[in-house]
């Protein structure tokens, strides 16, 4: 217990320790998405655990903007979130088409 | 910290809480699940459910203000891209895997 609230650091307010904690378990869950994505003996497992980590990064952001008192990240998780739907339907696009076309080259 | 900002408090951390275990359960889903169609319906769960709760628990900590104008477009826009996102990544699956009619089974013949 003494060693998690070392980790926490400055515990003046109930809400510090809400957001800080919410963030540490948020950075576990990344690296368990991160060995995810290692694993997947397929391609879409791949770019199934980095749309996940895209949705927790915009939840990590969120809180970040809450424990800073800064606005504008929330700016930053809008594009955040726009960009990784954009490289999820640019990156299975791109892959079918390849699949498509070596199949059509092996006939 | 005493009456309705201690009800907020707890509010906010109700809320908080279930996003956090929801993404919890999405994590331990994906991999306990052994075909990929099944870990994507564990995923599709995060990008919904834990999302929304976490961004309504943290709308009820700030407050009435621009923060939660934002968040709540952050949710609408959520709403629209992660159905296409799972479908996507559905089709992406069912065409390149080569043994799809092996292990799924077809009742119309």
């Amino acid at each position: 217990m003494k060693r998690v609230i070392e980790l926490i650091g400055d515990v003046s307010t109930p809400y510090l320790v809400l957001y800080k904690s919410v963030l540490i378990l948020l950075a576990l869950f990344l690296i368990f998405c991160l060995v995810r994505a290692i694993l997947g003996p397929r391609p879409a497992d791949r770019l199934l655990a980095v749309n996940m980590m895209g949705s927790i990064t915009m939840v990590i952001i969120a809180t970040l903007s809450m424990l800073l008192g800064e606005g504008y990240l929330l700016d930053i998780c809008l594009i955040y979130a726009a960009m990784s739907f954009l490289a999820v339907v640019i990156f299975t696009k791109v892959y079918i088409g390849v699949y498509k076309e070596e199949k059509e080259e092996e006939k | 910290m005493t009456g309705l900002e201690l009800i907020r408090f707890i509010l906010g951390c109700l809320f908080l809480g279930i996003g956090v275990i929801t993404y919890a359960i999405e994590i331990i889903g994906v991999f306990k699940q052994k075909v990929a169609l099944n870990r994507m319906h564990a995923a599709g769960m995060g990008d919904t459910l834990g999302l929304s709760s976490s961004l309504i628990g943290l709308m009820i900590l700030s407050g009435l203000n621009l923060n939660t104008v934002k968040m709540i477009f952050i949710i609408v826009f959520l709403w629209f891209t992660s159905p296409v996102c799972t479908h996507l990544l559905a089709q992406l699956e069912v065409t390149t895997d080569e043994e799809f009619d092996s292990y799924c089974e077809d009742k119309t013949k």
